[in-house]
C-alpha cells in the first residue's frame, strides 16, 4: 500500500513536471531559433543601462544615415531646399520641453513616457522611408541597411521602455496611442527628386533629433536613479 | 515715366558721387559659427562684411523652425563684440534655429546668409579644468599621473551632459604628441616615459555627440633620473656572457697545449741524425763532416734492396734437428708472419740504424744467439730469422721473419758494439764467420724454406743473385773453416757462387774476378722475381717476368747429378727437378733460382 501510494504521488509529481516549468519562467522569452527558453531576470539599472545603449546606438546610426543621404544627393544644396520648403517635423500628441530647466521638471513617469511615445511614433514613418529609399536609383546599400536596422531596433527599444515602465513604475502598459502622421506613403510614382529627396531629408533629420530627445531623457532618467537629489537639484 | 527715369538718374548720380567720396552701404556679414557649451545656452559670432566707410550697426534676426515670429538677439555684450549670447531662457532643444545678421548704416543694410542651427548638435564644451600631474612612485617604476575637472559649465552630474576626455603627452625635444583616450574618467596614468626629461599634458573633452573643446594650457611635469627596468635585463644577459666567456677562457687555458698544436702545428725542424749542432758551433769542421759521414754511406742499391724484403732461406729439415728445435720452432712460428710489409719497421731494421736499440734485445737474448750461432752457418737464414728474432725482442718485426737488415743479422752475444758506431755490414761478416764455431755445417743455403708464405707477398729481391752472393759471401768464410781451400776475401767484395760441390758446399769466387763469366753480370741486371706458387714440398715456384739474362748452368746441375747421384746433392737437385716443371723459371748452376727464364729440361 505505501508502495503504491509512494508510486502515485511520484507520478503525478512527474506529469505535473512542464507546469513547474511554466512557473519558473515568468516571462516568455525566445532565442534566436525562436525556441522557448528560460527567461534570465534582470536588474532594472541593468535594464535602463541597455535602453540607454540602444537609444545611443539608434541616435548614432540617424547620424550616419543623414550623412550618407547628404552624399547622396551633393550637388542639390539641401539647405537651401529646406528653407524654401518650410518643413518640420511632425507634432507629437503631447509637446515636449526644449529646455533643460523644463526637462529636469518632468517628472520620471513622464519622462519614460515620453520616450515610449516618441518611439511609438516613429515606427511607421521608418517602414515609409524604406519603401522611398528603395525607389532612387542610386541609394546606398548602407542606408538601406541602417533605415532596416533602425527599424527593428525601435521595436527592440519600445519593449524595453515597456518593461521599464512595468519595473519602475508598476503599472501596465496603456493604449498604444495612435499618432497621426504627416506624412503618408506616397503609392504613386516619385514625383520631382527635390521634393522627395527633401520630404526624405526632412525624415531623417527629425528622427535624429527625436533619437537624441529620447538618449537625452533616458540618462536623465538613469542619474535620477541613481542619485536622485543630485540631478534634481541642480 | 519721365519721373522715374529722372530718379533713377540721380540715384545713380548720387551713387556715384558717394562712391567717390568712399562711402558705401556695408558690406554682407557672414555668420562664423555658434557655440553651446553646455546644451543649455549658446552663442553666434559673425563676421562684419565691410562697413562701407560709415558707422554701420549689425543686428541678429532669428526664428524658430515651426513659428514665423522673428526674435532678435537677446544679448549682444556678454559673449564679446560680434556676438550674441543666447540664455537658457531663450534655448530650446531639438528646434532649429534660423538666424540672419542685418548690417545696416546711413547709405543702406545687408543681410547675411541664413544659418539654421539646431542647439543639440553645436556643442562644444569648456576646457577641463585643473589639470595636474604628478611622478607616482612605483616598484615597477615611477608613472606620472594626470588628473583634471570637468569644465565648470558642465553639467556631467545629472547626466544632461555626457563628457568624454582625451590627454596628450610630450615629452622635451620629441616632435610629436601621443595622444591617449580617457573615457569619462578624469585621471589617467602615463607610463613608458623616459627619464630626466621634462613632461608636457595636456587634456581635452568633448560631449557623446558635439565637438572637441579646445586644449588645456600645459603643464609641466619633470620625469626623476632611474634605472629603466629594462636596464636590468640586460645587466643579466652581460653577466652571464661574462660568465661563459670566463669558463671558455679557463677551458682554452687547460687545452692550451693541444690548441697550439691544432692551430699552429709545429714545422719540422731541419735535423740530421746524428749530428751534433754544439759542434757547429764549436766551429770545428772536419769533426762535423765526420759525424756525417756514415760508415758504410752511400748505400748502393744492394742496400736499398737488401732493406726492402729479405727471403728468408732455411735450412734442409735434417739440419734442422741439429738445431734447439723447440727453440727455433717458436722462432719458426714467429716467421710464419705472412705479413711481407716493412712499413713502421723504423729502429731495427733502419739502416741508419739504431744499433743501441737492438743491443739491449741481443743482450738479453744472448745465449739463444750463442745457440743459434752453434748451428752456424748451416742455417744462416733461420739464425738470422732466429737470431733476429731473438735480438729483438722489443722490435716489432722479430716477429716477421721476412725482413732483415744486414747489420743487425749477425749479432755476437760477445760482440758489443759502440753506441753510435755505424759498422759496415762488410765488416762485421768476417768477424762473425771467424767467431762461429765449426760446426757449422755446409747447408743448402740454396734451399728455400718458407712456411706458409702466401705466394703473391714475397718477393725476391733485386738481386737474388746478389742476396745469395752475399751469402756465399758468409757461406764463404764459414766454409772457409773447415774448408781452408777457399782463400780468405777481403772486404767489401762480393762472391759469386759459382757451383755446389757433391758435398753441398758452394763453391765461391769473388766477383772481381776476371774470369768471372760474363753472363753472370747480367744477373745484376735482375729484378724482383715473383713467386708463382708454393708447391707441396714448401717450395717456392717463381714467375718469369725478364728477359733471359742469366744462363743457366744445366751442365753444372747435370754435373752434380752425374757425379753424386746419392749424395745429398742429389736431393738438391732432385728438388731442383721438382721445382722446374713450370714454365718461366730456370735454376742456375749456382743453385739460384732465377726468376728469368725457359723451362729447364732435366
Amino acid at each position: 500500500m505505501n508502495r503504491v501510494k509512494v508510486l502515485q504521488a511520484w507520478l503525478w509529481c512527474v506529469s505535473l513536471w512542464p507546469c513547474w516549468l511554466s512557473h519558473a519562467v515568468p516571462l516568455d522569452c525566445k532565442d534566436e531559433t525562436g525556441s522557448l527558453i528560460q527567461c534570465t531576470s534582470i536588474s532594472q539599472e541593468k535594464l535602463l543601462d541597455r535602453v540607454i545603449q540602444h537609444a545611443e546606438l539608434i541616435y548614432r546610426v540617424s547620424e550616419e544615415s543623414c550623412t550618407l543621404f547628404e552624399d547622396m544627393f551633393v550637388p542639390y544644396p539641401l539647405y537651401a531646399l529646406r528653407n524654401q520648403g518650410g518643413t518640420m517635423c511632425h507634432t507629437k500628441p503631447f509637446p515636449i520641453p526644449g529646455s533643460k530647466t523644463e526637462i529636469q521638471q518632468i517628472s520620471d513617469k513622464w519622462l519614460l513616457h515620453s520616450v515610449l511615445m516618441l518611439v511609438q511614433s516613429w515606427m511607421e514613418p521608418f517602414v515609409y522611408l524604406q519603401t522611398t529609399l528603395n525607389r532612387y536609383d542610386d541609394a546606398p546599400d548602407a542606408l538601406l541597411n541602417k533605415t532596416k536596422w533602425v527599424s527593428d531596433k525601435l521595436l527592440s527599444l519600445e519593449q524595453g521602455v515597456v518593461v521599464l515602465i512595468r519595473k519602475m513604475l508598476d503599472e501596465g502598459i496603456l493604449t498604444p496611442s495612435i499618432f497621426e502622421h504627416t506624412l503618408t506613403p506616397d503609392d504613386e510614382p516619385s514625383p520631382e527628386i527635390p521634393e522627395s529627396v527633401l520630404r526624405d531629408y526632412n525624415l531623417l533629420i527629425c528622427f535624429k533629433k527625436d533619437a537624441h530627445k529620447m538618449e537625452t531623457f533616458l540618462k536623465l532618467l538613469k542619474c535620477r536613479q541613481s542619485n536622485k537629489l543630485s540631478c534634481l537639484s541642480y | 515715366m519721365r519721373n522715374s527715369g529722372a530718379v533713377l538718374i540721380l540715384t545713380f548720380i548720387a551713387k556715384l558721387i558717394l562712391q567717390a567720396a568712399g562711402v558705401s552701404p556695408p558690406g554682407k556679414p557672414r555668420l562664423t559659427s555658434c557655440r553651446s557649451p553646455e546644451k543649455e545656452t549658446f552663442t553666434c559670432w559673425w563676421e562684419p562684411g565691410g562697413d562701407g566707410g560709415l558707422p554701420t550697426t549689425y543686428a541678429l534676426y532669428y526664428h524658430l523652425e515651426n513659428s514665423e515670429t522673428v526674435y532678435e538677439c537677446p544679448d549682444y555684450r556678454t559673449a564679446g563684440e560680434n556676438s550674441c549670447y543666447f540664455n537658457k531662457n531663450d534655448t530650446s532643444l531639438w528646434v532649429n534655429y534660423n538666424i540672419t545678421v542685418v548690417a545696416s548704416n546711413a547709405l543702406g543694410k545687408n543681410i547675411s546668409d541664413p544659418v539654421e542651427v539646431d542647439v543639440v548638435y553645436i556643442v562644444q564644451p569648456n576646457t577641463p579644468e585643473n589639470v595636474t600631474a604628478v611622478v607616482v612612485h612605483d616598484e615597477q617604476g615611477p608613472f606620472v599621473r594626470v588628473s583634471w575637472e570637468k569644465p565648470r559649465t558642465a553639467d556631467t552630474r545629472s547626466g544632461w551632459i555626457t563628457l568624454i576626455y582625451q590627454i596628450r603627452v610630450k615629452q622635451e625635444k620629441d616632435e610629436k604628441w601621443e595622444e591617449y583616450d580617457a573615457g569619462m574618467q578624469k585621471y589617467y596614468n602615463v607610463f613608458s616615459l623616459h627619464p630626466d626629461k621634462e613632461c608636457m599634458v595636456q587634456v581635452r573633452c568633448k560631449p557623446d555627440h558635439g565637438f572637441w573643446s579646445e586644449w588645456t594650457q600645459t603643464t609641466y611635469v619633470k620625469m626623476p633620473n632611474y634605472i629603466p627596468r629594462e636596464r636590468s635585463l640586460w645587466i643579466l644577459i652581460t653577466i652571464f656572457s661574462i660568465f661563459i666567456v670566463l669558463i671558455l677562457t679557463w677551458t682554452l687555458n687547460v687545452k692550451r697545449n693541444s690548441m697550439k698544436l691544432c692551430l699552429l702545428p709545429p714545422v719540422p725542424g731541419p735535423k740530421i741524425k746524428g749530428f751534433d749542432k754544439q759542434l757547429l758551433k764549436s766551429g770545428k769542421t772536419e769533426e762535423i763532416f765526420n759525424t756525417l759521414v756514415i760508415q758504410g754511406f752511400p748505400p748502393t742499391t744492394d742496400y736499398e734492396n737488401l732493406l726492402v724484403e729479405y727471403l728468408e732461406v732455411y735450412d734442409n729439415e735434417e739440419q734442422e734437428l741439429v738445431l734447439d728445435g723447440k727453440e727455433l720452432s717458436e722462432d719458426f712460428m714467429k716467421s710464419k708472419s705472412s705479413s711481407d710489409n716493412d712499413s713502421g719497421r723504423g729502429s731495427c731494421d733502419s739502416r741508419t740504424l739504431l744499433l743501441e736499440k737492438c743491443m739491449d734485445g741481443r743482450e738479453g737474448s744472448g745465449s739463444d744467439q750463442h745457440q743459434y750461432s752453434q748451428h752456424g752457418e748451416t742455417s744462416w737464414a733461420s739464425t738470422e730469422s732466429s737470431e733476429s728474432q731473438g735480438a729483438e725482442p722489443g722490435s716489432p718485426e722479430s716477429t716477421d721473419g721476412r725482413a732483415k737488415t744486414w747489420p743487425v743479422v749477425f749479432p755476437q752475444p760477445h760482440h758489443h758494439y759502440p753506441v753510435g758506431a755505424v759498422k759496415p755490414a762488410y765488416h762485421n761478416v768476417p768477424e762473425i764467420l771467424n767467431q762461429l764455431s765449426p760446426h757449422a755445417t755446409p747447408s743448402n743455403y740454396h734451399q728455400l724454406h718458407h712456411q706458409d708464405i702466401p705466394q703473391q707477398e714475397l718477393r725476391f729481391s733485386k738481386s737474388a743473385c746478389r742476396h745469395s752472393q752475399s751469402y756465399n759471401q758468409f757461406n764463404l768464410d764459414s766454409i772457409d773453416t773447415p774448408a781452408p781451400g777457399v782463400p780468405p776475401l777481403p772486404s767489401l767484395e762480393y762472391v759469386e757462387v759459382q757451383r755446389v760441390n757433391p758435398e753441398n758446399m758452394l763453391l765461391l769466387r769473388p766477383l772481381s774476378d776476371p774470369n768471372r763469366e760474363p753472363e753472370r753480370s747480367d744477373c745484376t741486371g735482375e729484378d724482383y722475381s715473383k713467386v708463382k706458387v708454393v708447391t707441396s714440398h714448401n717450395i717456392l715456384l717463381l714467375q718469369r717476368d725478364t728477359s733471359h739474362q742469366c744462363v743457366d748452368d744445366y751442365s753444372q746441375a747435370d754435373q752434380c747429378t752425374t757425379q753424386q747421384p746419392p749424395h745429398p746433392c742429389k736431393p738438391a737437385v732432385h728438388q731442383w727437378n721438382s721445382v722446374m716443371p713450370q714454365e718461366g723459371m730456370r735454376v742456375m748452376g749456382n743453385g739460384y733460382v732465377d726468376s728469368t727464364v725457359l723451362m729447364p729440361s732435366f
